[in-house]
């Protein structure tokens, strides 16, 4: 009788902390569909009618369709550049002993403390000066850059809780360090590493400020740079605002319901493991 | 020997990219940065040499010191607030059926709204005459509760401290949840086999296993916390009069709006020593309730 | 190993900094066109940015050798964008500036060049500017550019059929003005809409205006220049305190601070507040979101006078707005084309256009009443009968200007004037 009731009071405990947790982005959604004097005089109605006006409308003075196409190039590349270059670096970390193995670990990890927007003035003019200004890499290259430690640091902790034994099996069959690497570190790393492809890739995707200083050209705009095009200081025209976010936030969506299902497997792999 | 020079090689093969790749973006700025912090500069045309002025006024600030205190509160929510909360949700969504598996997912999602997106939807949330906590607030007959969350300087800090635990619970989640299924099941039966059940295995079971992620966690909170902006910029912009400035926002305030370059990366440059500061102080006292 | 590590930082410092080949200087290309680049902050949907746009474009294709490397640049972004690449040194030919301290900036700093060439060259288009239009691109003799826009920051609107219900006159003084803010109150009534989420809302719309009113624009001129005036006399201490008046009568809503200006403004146009000051973009922003009905029952006028003030009434903070630059580095065949296209987007008939996209001008033009909406005419009128007072933050250094925005925001929550006064007057005082 006290476990049933224990139970109900969970269930509906974590009911309502989940309708908090998604409520925001159903009002971004309904919101979006909303003319600015309807979203202004009910915030919180259902939209009286289901138009796409708004979309379409931000989806062409925004150009939308570009920045998309930029935002997968940059995002997807630097997660991939950031996934590989973690889990290398975590497993010489993690596996090997060596003279600079703690200092580079403490070197590693004073990356997560520095305030991105910090590096920002000198970051311009070093990349200016050689020539990375305007292009994908100008993203990609300190994205990664400013990711690796939390990638290190996650992968780090997970494949030092993989035990050895694995590997001196694979050892006495004569298999290399890379062998290793490829067929038994990284396969087993896959929670680790999908924790830290998801939480970069949404990084990537929203970020704001070094899109909007290392980029000039139209063409190369990512997604975040043009959500803030409706805003002009004076006014905002929170319909388009509304609408370009909700369509700037369902790659991410489907990303992530995508990748859940990776984690969550990956999950029971590691614990079928321990 | 030979295999000792092949290691050589490979370490050498492996750390080299990932090195070079976060000293030039990450590490190299730093410096620059801090040299900066010797010149009043305005972004513009030449600066000169101040030497240590721009320091000194940092440290003399009274708004630094305040945002740094601002700092604290939202470090402090997040510490006490998402730790907990995740490690509560962790713990009862240990099954894989579809109810959890909804939870854990919606749980996660304010992840994916960007940051700016999740300001402005708290703006709405906290606003005095439309907003949802007022409304609720008068229709439950506590008129007298409603506030002005974001402009009352008594309450704004922690106000805007909510959206930020709101918006990274989820990733701590994924992390316990993790470290839970990771526990050794043999662990647990034999724990089951002592009687051992409910409160007593989560202390000395559970939490315990758990211990070094916890204090990963943790860490990833100070860190997340002392670099929080985005949300803070949008909801407020350090304002109203200064009363919510973080340290992140002080910082880009004095550079992209007050054009002082010079002293904006003093700024940066004391936010990274206090930060150092603050990570060594946490690692020491983790290690004492530890051992 | 600590010295490898150095070693390691040490090589990449330098290769960091050994400038590659000139990768800057591509204005002019082999191929006998002319390449020039132009950034601007019209990039949004509005009518105005929609037009000047149109207007680049045209440009580009009545002339075949010139090629335009635009870039528009959302506003929230923009003054960022342009301070980084001029510490980089890398700004582009041609490139949107605002009046005041953000150009001083760039003239000390030798990045830019003079256009006086092109008003010799067209007298007429220089003598139509209104008075004082050319003044904040004046350096020693030479003009460095033409503003596209007037920033005319401090109308008071009102809302007509919420006077005539409650029996209350439009306030032409400052008694008048109190009365009516404590009337509307005793009805429930939020009587001015303030939205001062970004600080400087109530700087440029309200307080310039009301300082105006109390110091004259002399003694702030000379406090500016800190000329035996100083922001702590007693004269600067009563206009912060009118302002602080209007706080204390209860002239604005509980969150008045945490409100942005579009929402000031669909809350001043639903009828939840009375009045609200604002500047002229609000003539534009109404006109878009409004129906006729709305605009309709909106007046406009000037902040009642002080009747004891040194200022002189009939005054609206603004003057001079944005207009573009030439980079100093622009030369040759670029330079030319520059010219020509700064001289395009500026001229008599690019005046008219921006005119009548519902955005004011410092320019004597004609505009049909058919082409912008009621409000917008009745505002354009006005203009033309009042005095223009200087805008404070385009005038005060901007760490000062920044203590002026915050100062106010203290104010509102229950600040003491007297110290906001004191801020003030040091960060000016730093900078002379």
């Amino acid at each position: 009788m006290k476990k049933r009731w224990f139970h109900l009071i969970k269930v509906t405990f974590l009911s309502i902390f989940s309708l908090m947790m998604i409520y925001p982005l159903y009002w971004l959604i309904t919101s979006s569909f909303k003319s600015n004097e309807e979203f202004f005089a009910e915030p919180y109605a259902f939209p009286t009618s289901i138009s796409w006006g708004n979309f379409t409308r931000a989806w062409e003075v925004a150009d939308l369709g570009t920045a998309m196409i930029n935002s997968v190039i940059v995002t997807v590349s630097a997660t991939a550049l950031t996934v590989f270059l973690g889990a290398l670096t975590a497993y010489v970390l993690s596996r090997f002993t060596f003279r600079l193995k703690a200092f580079l670990m403490v070197f590693f990890l004073l990356g997560m403390l520095i305030p991105i927007h910090s590096t920002l003035v000198p970051l311009f003019t070093m990349m200016n000066q050689v020539g990375l200004l305007d292009t994908y890499w100008a993203l990609i290259l300190p994205y990664t850059a400013f990711e690796l430690p939390i990638a290190i640091f996650l992968t780090v902790a997970y494949m030092s809780s993989i035990p050895k034994d694995l590997e001196e099996a694979a050892v006495i069959d004569g298999t290399g360090y890379w062998g290793i690497f490829f067929r038994i570190m990284l396969p087993l790393s896959v929670p680790a590493l999908s924790t830290v492809a998801i939480l970069s890739f949404l990084r990537y995707w929203n970020e704001f400020v070094f899109a909007l200083v290392f980029i000039n050209d139209n063409s190369l705009k990512t997604l975040p740079l043009s959500l803030s095009i409706f805003s002009d200081g004076f006014s905002t025209d929170y319909a388009l605002t509304m609408a370009a976010m909700t369509i700037a936030v369902i790659p991410t969506i489907i990303m992530y319901l995508l990748f859940q299902e990776q984690i969550m497997k990956g999950m029971v792999a590691g614990s079928v493991k321990g | 020997m030979q295999a000792n020079l092949k290691l050589k090689g490979l370490l050498v093969i492996t750390l080299l990219p990932a090195l070079l790749l976060y000293s030039f973006f990450v590490i190299i700025p730093i410096f620059w940065s801090s040299y900066y912090g010797f010149f009043e500069w305005s972004g513009l045309g030449e600066a000169t040499y101040i030497g240590f002025q721009n320091y000194m006024e940092v440290i003399q600030s009274s708004v630094f010191w305040r945002s740094f205190k601002n700092n604290m509160i939202i470090v402090a929510a997040s510490v006490f607030g998402q730790v907990p909360i995740a490690l509560a949700l962790a713990l009862m969504l240990r099954k894989r059926n579809w109810f959890q598996k909804v939870v854990r997912s919606a749980v996660f999602l304010p992840m994916v709204i960007s940051t700016v997106v999740v300001g402005l939807i708290w703006g709405y949330i906290y606003d005095p005459e439309l907003g949802v906590i007022n409304a609720v607030l008068r229709a439950v007959g506590l008129e007298s509760w409603t506030k002005s969350w974001l402009s009352d300087p008594s309450v704004n800090m922690y106000a805007v401290a909510v959206p930020i635990i709101w918006n990274y619970i989820g990733p701590y989640l994924i992390i316990f949840i993790a470290a839970i299924q990771n526990i050794p099941s043999e662990m647990e039966e034999a724990a089951m086999i002592d009687g051992a059940s409910g409160w007593k295995k989560l202390i000395y079971i559970i939490l315990p296993n758990m211990w070094t992620t916890i204090k990963v966690a943790v860490v990833l909170c100070i860190s997340g916390s002392l670099k929080a902006f985005d949300q803070v910029f949008v909801m407020t912009g350090g304002g109203p009069a200064e009363s919510t400035e973080i340290l992140a926002t002080y910082m880009y305030n004095n550079t992209f709006l007050v054009y002082r370059y010079g002293y904006g990366s003093a700024v940066s440059t004391m936010i990274i020593i206090l930060s150092l500061i603050l990570i060594g102080i946490s690692q020491l006292l983790m290690r004492r309730k530890n051992g | 190993m600590k010295k490898a590590l150095l070693g390691l930082v040490i090589v990449l410092m330098l290769t960091g900094c050994i400038p590659n080949a000139d990768s800057e200087t591509t204005n002019e290309e082999t191929s006998g066109k002319t390449t020039i680049s132009i950034w601007h902050n019209f990039a949004g949907d509005d009518l105005r940015a929609r037009k000047v746009r149109d207007m680049i474009a045209s440009f580009e294709e009545k002339n075949p050798n010139i090629e335009v490397d635009e870039q528009a640049i959302p506003v929230d972004g923009y003054r960022q964008r342009i301070s980084t690449v001029a510490a980089a040194d890398e700004l582009p030919d041609v490139f949107l500036t605002y009046a005041g301290s953000f150009t001083d900036e760039f003239y000390h700093g030798d990045l830019i060049q003079p256009i006086t060439p092109l008003f010799n060259e067209h007298s007429d288009w220089k003598n139509a500017f209104l008075d004082g239009a050319l003044e904040p691109y004046n350096y020693d003799g030479e003009l460095y550019s033409a503003p596209v826009a007037m920033s005319a920051t401090s109308f008071l609107y009102y809302n007509k059929d919420m006077f005539e219900e409650h029996h209350l006159s439009v306030p032409k003084t400052w008694n008048e003005w109190m009365e009516v803010i404590e009337a509307f109150n005793q009805q429930g009534i939020t009587p001015i809409a303030l939205g001062n989420k970004a600080p400087w809302v109530a700087q440029s719309t309200t307080f310039g205006a009301i300082a105006d009113r109390v110091t004259g624009t002399e003694w702030f001129l000379n406090a500016v220049e800190q000329d035996e005036a100083s922001f702590t006399d007693p004269i600067f201490l009563d206009a912060l305190n009118r302002f602080k008046q209007l706080v204390d009568k209860g002239a604005y809503a509980d969150g008045a601070n945490s409100m942005d200006n579009t929402q000031a403004e669909q809350y001043f146009a639903q009828g939840k507040a009375a009045m609200m000051i604002n500047g002229a973009w609000s003539l534009s922003s109404l006109g878009a979101s409004q129906s006729e009905e709305v605009l309709n029952n909106i007046g406009v006028t000037v902040v009642p006078t002080i009747e004891d003030g040194k200022g002189s009434g009939n005054t609206i903070t603004g003057g001079p707005g944005g207009g573009f630059l030439l980079s100093s580095k622009t030369e040759g065949k670029a330079k030319d084309a520059a010219l020509d296209l700064i001289y395009k987007l500026s001229n008599a008939e690019a005046q008219k256009q921006i005119a009548e996209s519902n955005s004011m001008v410092m320019y004597d033009v004609e505009i049909d009443k058919k082409n912008v909406n009621p409000l917008f005419y009745e505002a354009f009128n006005l203009i033309r009968e009042v005095e223009f007072a200087p805008v404070y933050d385009l005038y005060l250094t901007s760490e000062a200007g920044e203590a002026v925005n915050n100062g106010l925001q203290e104010i509102m929550l229950g600040g003491d004037p007297e110290k906001v006064a004191e801020t003030i007057q040091k960060a000016q005082a730093s900078n002379e």
